[in-house]
């Protein structure tokens, strides 16, 4: 009997300690992906990623004093791995990155149930911006809609878009077909003609027909909505086709420093709206260069590192870090759970004093998320390729999220009622 | 020894034909089914039904279905991917129209919806063969995924173009959608791929089975010994497109969630017909080892590093998997050319004469 009780003690310690070594850290997955048909522009925004926790664990021992646990898990873009990976980080994960606008339409419905946050900067489905109906996800600083906005104000900035022809060139994927709502509100409204041309995830590659579409059509603007190959194909055709270059404008996945490299010169005056700008100057960059690069712990290189997609990495990390903190500092815990770390992803104040104290100087916009406004709406740069780099073309525009609030509560309704029984936040009655 | 036939007498004609002929099949069969009904339930994690068991058993129901066109009747399709899209488009109408339906019957019934494209595209079947009608099949692929995006009907004029599905319950528990438990979804797929498989088997054994089987050996012979081509070849499309449609429903309701068109597209098609090759073209275990090798063995690769404490970059892992799966398809195949179910079979025979090869 003695020995017994002594062995089921040895086991209840062995527990116990064995649960506190586990917690030590903030486990934070990332669905990455460094392979498949959009590798090349995954590789950098993951080792942006990656190199911010980095940096942050080998400087300040992570975050509150707690390392964070960026484990990655790849799905190569797919559908499927992503439901793979998100059921297999679920369990300890005090947050879930599914990175492809497919995986997050999966994962979406789920982390309701699961009680997850879910962190798509920049990405998603853009009526997660009402907090009340999507509780568990994020997409700061700034949505699709957002940058459909900001994309008119900046043509109209250049005169009347009355009687104008805009060609919105997209990816024909549920990620392409996003802005769609907002875009359409704008055309009726400001009278300029919205010509929707779909490339096909199979066309990618060959957009001929699609810019003969352009060339018989004559637009006064070409707005594209693109990722992966499709911005590198639609770029040469452009340059191909002779399509003045100061007149395309993409979103800011389509602003990515290899696809304009190979152009170079003649794609000279390329736009692309973006809430992040690569400040090679910025403290944060210095401080990724002692503790990580020069370590030896990065995957990343020296011209990657210049280019936007990388420093949008950072700029990702840096937002869950600073909802992190914030948690922390809320709940007076370091090693919060998923549940804390929500609120804390809802209470981010991101100040130009706190940008600037967190040495992302120039870097993000300022912004704030609250209980009901899940994206902040940060607005964002022009960013304008000039030969050789992206750089900034005009002053923070601000999206008019007013104007389409009707319209955002209304898909978050529908998504809600299609999905019931669908919890809400019935807490939060401030709007965005 | 183990596996001895001798001294198992059949004294009737019914014994004789029975589904299992040999006791230590139905026993092997009966460990199976209570391992896939019982204790496997039991002991699963969430993640392994999800990752695991749900997929594995939907992937081999599609590969099912289309082991009856290529397998039985001989007739190439590269189109499953786009059958499977219909039974997942069907189902997601039918329930969106009528909300109040059982959701198992809605999935039955979808079958029917892509029986019927089936059959339309295969009746170029009739006039060509082989590589030919693999090419139009290929033009079935195309134009159905094309339907998808363009006809905004069938995913309700949602603005992202993808069909989501919705909490469905029957009497009270629910079975799809974000709120259903693992385990439900698990024991509704566990059930329509039994009663599938339950159904295939024994139609393969039967006249249809044998219709088909002289039409894949030579159509000319079977047409002389007045067997009717069209009927068929057309019961074959019909059949294997309802299995297919079925596996195409139960792949977006019970274990993906949600699905864009192009999740129906041409690598899924490849998918199932690399499940149906490599398992066994003419064979219904033999899917099931398909699947086991293409869908669940990356799963359980991917869990390898981290199991043994190595620590390896998630990427690497992928890479290494891919040549690792890569490179087991291309063993078992030169091994047994014939897919994993005639290995099976071999290893069987041997079993049934161990230890006294003659």
């Amino acid at each position: 009997m003695n020995h017994f009780t002594k062995l089921a003690a040895a086991t209840l310690l062995a527990g116990v300690t064995a649960g506190a070594a586990m917690a030590q850290e903030l486990y934070a997955p990332n669905l990455s992906y460094r392979t498949g048909p959009f590798a090349a522009t995954g590789i950098p925004l993951m080792n942006g990623q990656a190199d911010y926790l980095a940096m942050l664990n080998a400087r300040d021992g992570g975050i509150g004093g707690v390392p964070i646990n960026a484990e990655e898990c790849e799905t190569g873009y797919s559908t499927e791995k992503g439901v793979e990976c998100y059921e297999k980080t679920k369990g300890a994960a005090i947050v879930t990155q599914p990175w492809s606008t497919g995986i997050t339409l999966q994962v979406l419905p789920k982390t309701n149930v699961d009680n997850i946050p879910i962190l798509a900067p920049g990405y998603g489905f853009s009526p997660m911006a009402d907090g009340t109906v999507f509780q568990w996800a994020f997409n700061m600083p700034a949505g699709y809609w957002d940058a459909a906005d900001m994309i008119v104000q900046y043509m109209e900035s250049e005169g009347s878009l009355d009687g104008k022809k805009v060609a919105f060139l997209h990816l024909d994927h549920p990620f392409g077909k996003e802005p769609l709502p907002v875009l359409e509100m704008h055309a009726e409204s400001k009278g300029f003609e919205l010509v929707p041309i779909p490339v096909g995830l199979k066309e990618m590659q060959n957009q001929s027909a699609q810019w003969l579409q352009i060339r018989r059509e004559r637009p006064d603007y070409v707005v594209m909505w693109g990722w992966g190959a499709m911005n590198a194909g639609a770029i040469t055709e452009a340059v191909k086709t002779k399509f003045p270059m100061d007149k395309f404008i993409g979103v800011w996945w389509s602003g990515h420093d290899a696809d304009l490299k190979i152009v170079g010169e003649d794609g000279a005056g390329y736009k692309s709206i973006s809430w992040s700008f690569p400040n090679m100057d910025a403290p944060v960059m210095a401080a990724i260069k002692e503790h990580v690069i020069d370590a030896g712990n990065t995957m990343s290189n020296e011209e990657e590192m210049q280019g936007v997609f990388y420093s949008r990495g950072v700029v990702i990390s840096a937002i869950l870090a600073e909802g992190i903190a914030t948690a922390q500092a809320e709940y007076g815990t370091a090693e919060i759970n998923a549940e804390q770390l929500r609120w804390g992803l809802e209470n981010i104040n991101m100040t130009e004093e706190r940008i600037s104290e967190l040495g992302l100087d120039g870097m993000v916009p300022p912004f704030s998320t609250s209980c009901a406004n899940h994206t902040g709406h940060s607005g964002g740069w022009m960013l304008e390729w000039d030969g050789e780099k992206f750089v900034k073309a005009s002053d923070l525009l601000q999206a008019d999220v007013a104007g389409y609030q009707a319209l955002l509560a209304e898909k978050a309704a529908e998504y809600a009622e299609s999905n019931a029984p669908w919890p809400t936040n019935e807490s939060c009655s401030a709007m965005n | 020894m183990l596996y001895r036939t001798a001294g198992q007498f059949k004294t009737s004609y019914q014994a004789d034909q029975a589904l299992f002929p040999v006791k230590q099949d139905a026993f092997l069969l009966g460990v199976i089914l209570l391992l896939a009904w019982v204790i496997l339930p039991m002991v699963a994690s969430e993640f392994v039904f999800q990752a695991l068991l749900i997929p594995v058993l939907i992937f081999s129901l599609a590969a099912l279905g289309l082991n009856i066109l290529t397998g039985f009747a001989g007739q190439l399709s590269l189109g499953t991917g786009a059958f499977m899209g219909v039974g997942a488009y069907a189902c997601y109408k039918m329930v969106s129209i009528f909300p109040e339906m059982n959701l198992i019957v809605a999935i039955l019934l979808s079958g029917f919806f892509s029986a019927a494209i089936g059959v339309a595209f295969g009746i170029p079947s009739l006039r060509i063969k082989g590589f030919y009608l693999a090419i139009a099949t290929l033009a079935a692929q195309f134009f159905l995924v094309w339907l998808f995006e363009k006809w905004a009907w069938l995913y309700n004029y949602n603005a992202s173009g993808a069909i989501q599905v919705p909490n469905l319950d029957i009497f009270g528990i629910f079975v799809s959608g974000p709120q259903a438990a693992s385990i439900t979804e698990y024991y509704v797929v566990l059930f329509v791929v039994s009663l599938l498989t339950m159904v295939c088997i024994n139609l393969t054994r039967g006249t249809l089975g044998r219709t088909w089987k002289a039409t894949r050996d030579m159509d000319i012979a079977a047409e002389l010994i007045g067997i009717n081509l069209m009927k068929s070849k057309l019961t074959a499309f019909a059949i294997s497109s309802y299995i297919v449609g079925v596996a195409g429903a139960l792949y977006v309701f019970l274990w993906k969630g949600a699905a864009e068109p192009n999740a129906f597209d041409i690598p899924l098609s490849f998918q199932v017909l690399f499940i149906a090759i490599i398992g066994g073209l003419g064979s219904v275990l033999g899917n099931y080892l398909g699947a086991i090798l293409i869908v669940g063995l990356p799963v359980v690769l991917n869990l390898v590093p981290n199991a043994l404490g190595i620590s390896i970059n998630s990427a690497m892992v992928e890479h290494l998997n891919v040549m690792i799966v890569g490179g087991l398809i291309v063993f078992f195949l030169i091994v047994e050319p014939h897919g994993l179910n005639q290995l099976w079979r071999l290893i069987r025979e041997k079993l049934i004469i161990w230890p006294f090869p003659h």
